[in-house]
Parts: C-alpha cells; sequence; structure tokens
C-alpha cells in the first residue's frame, strides 16, 4: 500500500491495473455478497405480502374520495386475483340511514353444535391455518353466567350434552367500545349503524384493542393467513372480508358484506335450530325489536364492564 | 472507489480495505447461512383439516309436505286412501297401559309428542273424516302444506314468536325492501311425531397447538 502510487493513465489499456482489478473484483464480490445476504426479502416477495406503493401511500379510510375508493378496490382486486387466482367482487358499503344493527341469541335453543362458527370462517375469508374463528361457543354448566367455567375447546360426539347450554360468543359491537379507545391510529372505529370496523390497510398491529376487548373478541393474523382457493368468498368489503395480511386485527363485523347489503349474516342463516336474530333496532316492526320489547331475560354480557353491548343473549322460558 | 481522493496516510486506506473486507466476508458469511438454512428450518405447521362441508349447508333439517309438492317429489306416501277405507275411520288400538299401538304400516313413526302421553291419539291432528287433511281440535281442517295455525293452535306462544320471526330459522333479507324474506314451516326442524330436536354431531372445535399448557406439547408432531 504505497501512498506515492501515481494515477493511472485513463487514455490507454493500463488502466486496468492489477490493483484496480482486484479491487474491482473485491467490490463486486462484496455486492453479491451484500445481495445474497438479503434472500430472506425475496422469499417474502414470492409469498406476495410485499405491502404495495399504492397501499403504503393510501390515505385514511375517512380521507378517501369515491375516486380513491375506486382505485383502493382495484388494487384489491388485483392483489387478490393474483394470489387467488380468482377475480372477487369488492364493494365499500356505507351504513344505511336509519339503521342500529342488533344480534340477539336464544340460550334456550342453541344446541351448541358450532355450525355458526364454521360458517363465519367460509363466510369471512378467516384463516384455515392456523385457525381464525370470529365465534367461540362456550359450553357452560347449567346454572352458571360465569364465562370463567366455559369451556369452548369441548369435543363431544352428539349436542347438546346434558347438564350444559351453550353461550356462543363474538364480538359484542358494544356502544362504548374499549378496542376503539386503545386504537393508537385510529384503524377502528365505530360506523353509524354500530358496527365496529376495521381498515386493515390501517393497522399497526399493537394488539392494544385485542388486550383491552372484554369478550376476547379480536383475533391476530400472526402470520400470513392461508386460505384454500376454492374456499374464498368473493363477495368482498373493504371494511369486511377482504384477505388480511400478516400483522392485521380483524374481528366479527356483523357480515358487513351482507348485512350493508340488506342480508342476514352468515352464522344466523346457517344456525339449524333458529336460536340467532339479527336486525335493525330503530325499525319498531322489526324481529329484535320484538324480541326486546316482550322476552323476559336479557343478558349484555360483562355488563358491569360498561361496554353496553349491542348483542343481547335471551331465554324462551 | 477510483474518483476517490487518494488516501491521504496508508493507516487509513488499510482501515478502509480491511473494513471492506471484513463487510465482505461478513455479507457472504451471512449469505452462506440463508443457504445451508443455518438459522433452522421453519417448523412445519400442524396440518388442519378442512371443515366437512355439511356443517355449512345451511338446508332445513327435514322436508315438509309443501317442499315436497315444490319439489315434484314421490308424493305416494301422502295417498292414505291407497289402504285406508274412504268412509270408515280407521280404528285406533291400544295395548294394556292404554298406550297407542303404532300399526306395522306404519312402524317408520315415533310417539313422542308430548310428555304423559298426551297426544295418544292420532285425531289431535289428524282428520278422521278426510285422512288427506288435517284437523284442529275444534273442527276447522288444515292442509298439509300449511301447519303453523295447527300447531300454533296448542303452542301459542311459540307460534306469535315465530310470526314475529323470534321463533325458527329465517334466512334472506332482513331489510324486506331489499330483498326476500323466507321463514321454515314448523315440520322443516321438528318431527310432527316427536318434536323435541334430536342432538347432533357437533363441528370440529378449534384446533389447538398446546393441549397442555403445562408442557406445551404440540397436539400433533408436525410432519
Amino acid at each position: 500500500m504505497s501512498p506515492s502510487f501515481p494515477p493511472p493513465d485513463k487514455s490507454s489499456d493500463a488502466a486496468m491495473s492489477r490493483r484496480n482489478f482486484l479491487r474491482g473484483c473485491a467490490a463486486f464480490g462484496g455486492l453479491t455478497a451484500l445481495a445474497a445476504s438479503l434472500a430472506p426479502l425475496r422469499e417474502m416477495g414470492e409469498m406476495g405480502d410485499y405491502t404495495s406503493k399504492e397501499q403504503f401511500l393510501q390515505k385514511y379510510y375517512k380521507e378517501l374520495t369515491p375516486e380513491d375508493m375506486t382505485k383502493v378496490i382495484a388494487r384489491i382486486e388485483g392483489e387478490v386475483q393474483r394470489q387467488y387466482g380468482l377475480r372477487p367482487h369488492v364493494r365499500d358499503l356505507k351504513p344505511m340511514d336509519g339503521v342500529e344493527f342488533v344480534y340477539c341469541l336464544n340460550l334456550t335453543r342453541c344446541i351448541g353444535c358450532r355450525k355458526c362458527v364454521h360458517a363465519c370462517v367460509a363466510e369471512n375469508n378467516q384463516s384455515r391455518n392456523p385457525e381464525i374463528q370470529y365465534i367461540r361457543v362456550l359450553k357452560m354448566p347449567h346454572g352458571s353466567m360465569d364465562v370463567e367455567k366455559g369451556d369452548h375447546t369441548y369435543d363431544a360426539k352428539q349436542v347438546p350434552e346434558k347438564g350444559f347450554f351453550y353461550m356462543p360468543v363474538q364480538c359484542q359491537q358494544c356502544k362504548n367500545p374499549p378496542c376503539v379507545k386503545v386504537c393508537p391510529v385510529n384503524a377502528t372505529w365505530q360506523e353509524k349503524d354500530g358496527i365496529t370496523v376495521i381498515d386493515y390497510d390501517w393497522c399497526i398491529g399493537c394488539r392494544y384493542c385485542e388486550a383491552a376487548c372484554p369478550y376476547w373478541a379480536r383475533r391476530f393474523n400472526f402470520t400470513k393467513p392461508e386460505i384454500p382457493r376454492e374456499r374464498i368468498n368473493p363477495n368482498m368489503a373493504y371494511l369486511g372480508n377482504r384477505p388480511r395480511k400478516q400483522g392485521v386485527m380483524e374481528k366479527c363485523h356483523f357480515c358487513i358484506q351482507r348485512t350493508r347489503a340488506g342480508r342476514y349474516p352468515a352464522c344466523l342463516e346457517v344456525c339449524p335450530v333458529g336460536a340467532r336474530k339479527f336486525g335493525n333496532i330503530l325499525d319498531p316492526d322489526s324481529e329484535v325489536s320484538y324480541i326486546l320489547r316482550e322476552k323476559r331475560v336479557f343478558i349484555q354480557l360483562k355488563e358491569e364492564m360498561g361496554t353496553s353491548p349491542r348483542f343481547f343473549y335471551y331465554f324462551d322460558k | 472507489m477510483e474518483n476517490r481522493p487518494p488516501a491521504p496516510s496508508g493507516r487509513n486506506g488499510a482501515l478502509t480495505n480491511y473494513w471492506l473486507g471484513g463487510l465482505t466476508a461478513g455479507f457472504l458469511a451471512l449469505a452462506a447461512l440463508f443457504v445451508v438454512k443455518a438459522g433452522g428450518h421453519p417448523v412445519a405447521r400442524a396440518v388442519i383439516p378442512l371443515v366437512d362441508p355439511k356443517f355449512l349447508a345451511t338446508t332445513p333439517w327435514r322436508q315438509t309436505y309443501a317442499d315436497l309438492v315444490k319439489a315434484k317429489e314421490d308424493l305416494s306416501d301422502y295417498d292414505c286412501y291407497g289402504c285406508h277405507d274412504k268412509n270408515k275411520p280407521p280404528p285406533i288400538r291400544y295395548d294394556a297401559n292404554h298406550k297407542i299401538i303404532v300399526p306395522q304400516e306404519h312402524s317408520d313413526i315415533v310417539m313422542g309428542h308430548g310428555s304423559h302421553d298426551r297426544n295418544n291419539l292420532c285425531f289431535n291432528c289428524h282428520n278422521e273424516q278426510n285422512l288427506l287433511t288435517l284437523q284442529v281440535r275444534d273442527g276447522r281442517e288444515v292442509s298439509f302444506d300449511n301447519i303453523p295455525p295447527l300447531c300454533g293452535s296448542c303452542h301459542g306462544p311459540t307460534y306469535r314468536d315465530w310470526e314475529n320471526g323470534a321463533h325458527g330459522r329465517t334466512s334472506g333479507y332482513w331489510n324486506r325492501s331489499l330483498g326476500d324474506f323466507q321463514r321454515l314451516s314448523c315440520a322443516n326442524c321438528h318431527n310432527p311425531h316427536a318434536p323435541r330436536i334430536p342432538t347432533r354431531e357437533p363441528a370440529p372445535g378449534p384446533h389447538q397447538l398446546h393441549p397442555n399448557p403445562e408442557t406445551h406439547e404440540p397436539a400433533e408432531a408436525a410432519p
């Protein structure tokens, strides 16, 4: 390493001196090594789990103009098509005027068959592995409403079992939702029809809401969700069942893609005993208005928490 | 590199080279680690079988007479006068305990409607004058494809709940201005001869990663 090395003559082939050649080789090798050490990033790209530039630069949901939303929906449809190979129908459904949703569940009728759990998974494109399920059916001993005594892993040959009743628990769509209060980025909020929604593109995955929810209703995508192509539900909503990415929260949204189009939620339609009732509480002729008016016993789960759920449990007799 | 001004001293130049060499070696080592996956292979997740589509079906448990008519099914079972005599009400025989004897031709019928043999008489619902119809105890004739008023003649509160959509299965649109709303009939869920809902096989529960929280044993060995 002589400091007095003469500058090479650039006009001739002598520019490629032995030293410069070695330096070039070393620099090339170094860059190659750097590139090779970034290989795990490539695997990430193959999984299609990158945040695209459009998503990264996307504005907050409430600030999106209708034109912006058209572009966002086109991006989401493209992403779903690339990943799952089918063209979905994504909509951004807004709350209807004069509608506030309420859910009523008849504990006298529920037999604990868990069909609602799986209808929900199928409708809402939840991950099949690892399993994400919005509904947890608790098997509870008769004479208690203590959820601590509930068991959601029961593995019975036949249901209902003697001496037990079954209580499905999902997002209670609270009027005073603790999950919304703790969100540091306002990625979750309550809409005027009573549904607490999540903007999956705004969520940072801090899981504060999961900790705040007294009902264990929120689920986190620890890994990239796995959904078989043939089980994808192509009827999607932006705030509803469009496929989620790794690192975001999700939860029951009263099947926003169905209910905001006037239909019943999937868990209700599949319930073989008609224990689930859903409707507009502001309409005095709706089933839920009738139930809240006529039926005798109501339980708002963990009423003492002051969350004021829009999910009511009742008994027939 | 070529454009850099000549290093001011040999010591500094050598230092730069050592740094570059060291970084290159570091990156190469890192790349080698990734190539041989020295960090360990990702643990394969336990396979979770997809749920049987039968648990996703929204079809009713039973078919009613009205469904059979609509589906143009074989209705020969409902041709009562193929065997019975038209002008003679069928006789009902009882055993020593005053329990009804179900004739062999109707052996598929389980008598299980109500406790204390309250419905120990076919003609509580069937019309002995015309077996092709049913009857309410006050004498009103009820056709086979519209039975809720008959059931409601005894089960008043349940009938009222059903009419208001609070009892029984519904499907379609909660918003009646946007689409149709379907309500199932009594016999779509209840067997009129034994109305209690039978027990069923439940759908699989959540897959447990650690069934025993003490040991953190995986539920199934990873393949």
